[in-house]
């Protein structure tokens, strides 16, 4: 078992840097997510830990040594592929035991880590199957296996259960959080799929565009964002936003009127710096925290697009005109929803305040 | 019959009858030659002079010799060959990578007759090969006159034509090889050769496979290269094939019974090692 420390890890293929510098520590046991858009750089960042990518700049550290130089299979990782890329060739017995083999492994010693992995992932029936004999979530098992032979210091995934379908993927998220658990192996994630990264992580890294935007407990994030695109990332539905304008700005407090929402004024507490009045802001407010009308400290009314009722809750999708569109999440009084027009509450301590540039501001 | 059938048989009618007429008639027609006796006046059914000739005829054994000889030697060292090739076209590092591709791939492309008259000026007696060989303190040889060296340049030629063609299809084979099974195996701390022999090998035989079997039916028709460079199979007849020995028997002789048996057995020949090929290259379970 292993910590792995990144020093500013800097990424470039030929002048196009695609990591800027990516500072992180993750602590010996801890499952750490890595999680962002399509081309964030998540994946790259990984296959640097891994090896397979040179690192134009920086250092990575695991288990107290630096591995800049170290070949892949020097550094006590192993890594689950997104494609799973199994030796096609090879039974599954064979995929699990071809590195041990290769490397003049101890053959009872082979047979005994294998038909462990075997054990763990529940695939000892498999054994003489190939590949193409295996469903989807069958293969994924064979791939972590593949991991858990060479006893690890540091699991690396990199998108496993993205070509898995909806109900397998919760299964086999399941099972990786079970396999933490019972291994206590450093495991690091890699997923654009946020669901994946709050009901996994014991950490998570929300990257964008090659930068690092913020790094906490899953929970942490969602409750305190330090910017725009990290609370429009983290949460499902995703929060909603609709632009104001600062109208006034005194004692600690900003007032913030919001144009697109028939003009709605909600006065909300800052500790920090105030915005100038006449500053263009962002209101953030997730689905959930949308009160009943006059419960609150200011009330919008929208106009119900679509409701969609999901038994315990419903989600109503609504907008006031101003072409922002508006989740709302209702528990209870399922009537509403099937009204032509609703209003709602804002409560000025469940929302987020974002400058122009998407800062938070508290 | 119902009409949209019909009219579907209509428009194919011309094709078929060209295909009747051009090859099924053909093929059947020589089949029945191949028993008739056809170097007298009146052709009459007599086995004993075609089949029967093909057991003991020296000139039918020394063709299916050299014929199987340049398969044994050939095919092999082409393949492999081919598939060095394909690894040096598909290596990242190489620079120039579609003149590369072009360049291997062209001799395809040039007309047998010419390629033909090239490979006889450079290995003619005082061609540009025995020049080099001398410059560099060997012996020249006689490529031409000599049935061993004769052997050793239609070899030559023919590898030099079609290695870069199989080369081609074995590197579209080891593009659809993903990357990241190579990534796994370096992860597994597998040596770059050892992914060469216990991963690319083993996921390129179907494609090597079928390069085999394409270069078999080919060498066992083989009838340029010996006709045109070492001038109708010479020296003597040290490199005449089955492919020019049918010739030979068909029209020098104008032995048509014998000649179709000849091409019957060919084709019996390259059916027979193209299935032992593909059953070798089976995946077995």
């Amino acid at each position: 078992m292993a910590a792995v420390s990144l020093n500013n890890v800097v990424k470039k293929f030929g002048t196009m840097s695609v990591v800027h510098g990516a500072s992180l520590e993750v602590a010996d046991g801890e499952f750490v997510v890595f999680v962002g858009p399509s081309g964030c750089g998540k994946s790259t960042l990984l296959r640097m830990i891994a090896g397979l990518e040179d690192i134009s700049a920086g250092e990575i550290v695991i288990g107290g040594r630096v591995v800049n130089d170290v070949e892949p299979a020097e550094r006590g990782i192993a890594m689950v592929f997104q494609s799973y890329a199994l030796y096609p060739h090879m039974t599954v017995e064979q995929n699990l035991s071809f590195g041990l083999r290769m490397n003049g492994n101890d053959k009872a010693d082979t047979q005994r880590r294998v038909s462990r992995a075997a054990d763990i992932l529940r695939i000892s029936e498999l054994m003489h199957r190939r590949p193409r004999q295996l469903s989807g979530g069958q293969r994924q098992r064979v791939a972590i296996g593949r991991a858990i032979v060479r006893n690890p210091q540091v699991f690396l995934f990199d998108e496993p259960l993205s070509n898995l379908d909806a109900e397998l993927r919760v299964q086999m998220r399941v099972e990786i959080a079970r396999l933490h658990k019972e291994l206590g192996v450093t495991m690091i994630y890699v997923t654009h799929d946020q669901t994946e990264a709050m009901t996994l992580a014991d950490k998570i890294v929300v990257l964008r565009a090659g930068n690092i935007e913020q790094i906490g407990r899953p929970l942490d994030l969602y409750d305190d964002p330090n910017n725009q695109f990290v609370a429009g990332f983290v949460g499902s539905p995703r929060m909603n936003f609709m632009a104001g304008t600062v109208v006034e700005n005194s004692s600690s407090v900003v007032t913030v009127k919001l144009a697109n929402q028939g003009g709605a004024l909600l006065r909300k507490p800052l500790g920090g710096p105030l915005p100038a009045i006449g500053a263009a802001v962002v209101l953030g407010v997730r689905p959930e925290h949308f009160g009943l009308a006059g419960r609150g400290d200011s009330d919008i009314t929208v106009k119900v697009d679509v409701a969609e009722h999901l038994g315990s809750t419903s989600y109503v999708y609504a907008n006031a005109g101003g072409g922002e569109e508006l989740v709302i999440e209702r528990e209870e009084s399922r009537h509403e929803a099937s009204l032509d027009r609703m209003t709602v509450s804002l409560r000025a301590t469940h929302t987020y305040l974002f400058d122009s540039a998407g800062l938070r501001l508290r | 019959m119902r009409l949209r059938t019909r009219t579907a048989y209509a428009f194919l009618t011309p094709y078929l009858l060209v295909f009747l007429t051009f090859w099924i008639w053909p093929i059947a027609n020589s089949f029945w030659l191949s028993f008739l006796n056809t170097r007298s006046a009146n052709w009459t059914f007599n086995p004993r002079m075609t089949w029967g000739r093909l057991l003991v005829d020296p000139a039918f054994a020394n063709a299916l010799w050299n014929t199987l000889l340049i398969l044994v030697i050939q095919v092999p060292v082409m393949i492999a060959l081919a598939t060095v090739l394909a690894v040096l076209l598909n290596s990242p590092i190489l620079k120039a990578r579609g003149l590369f591709r072009f360049a291997f791939f062209a001799p395809v492309v040039v007309g047998e007759v010419a390629y033909a008259a090239m490979f006889r000026l450079l290995f003619n007696e005082f061609g540009i090969i025995n020049k080099l060989l001398v410059a560099t303190g060997l012996a020249s040889i006689p490529w031409l006159s000599d049935p061993n060296a004769a052997m050793a340049v239609i070899i030559i030629a023919l590898t030099w034509r079609w290695a870069g063609y199989n080369a081609i299809i074995i590197l579209a084979g080891l593009q659809s090889i993903p990357e990241d099974v190579y990534e796994a195996a370096t992860l597994d701390g597998v040596s770059k050769v050892r992914q060469f022999f216990y991963i690319t090998l083993p996921l390129l035989k179907p494609v090597i496979v079928l390069c085999v079997v394409i270069s078999v039916i080919g060498t066992m028709q083989l009838f340029s290269e010996p006709f045109l460079i070492t001038n109708r199979g010479g020296p003597g007849q040290a490199t005449e094939t089955l492919g020019l020995f049918l010739y030979r028997q068909g029209f020098g002789a104008f032995n048509f019974g014998y000649a179709s048996a000849i091409a019957y057995t060919i084709t019996a020949l390259a059916v027979a090692i193209s299935l032992l090929n593909l059953w070798l290259g089976k995946e077995r379970e």
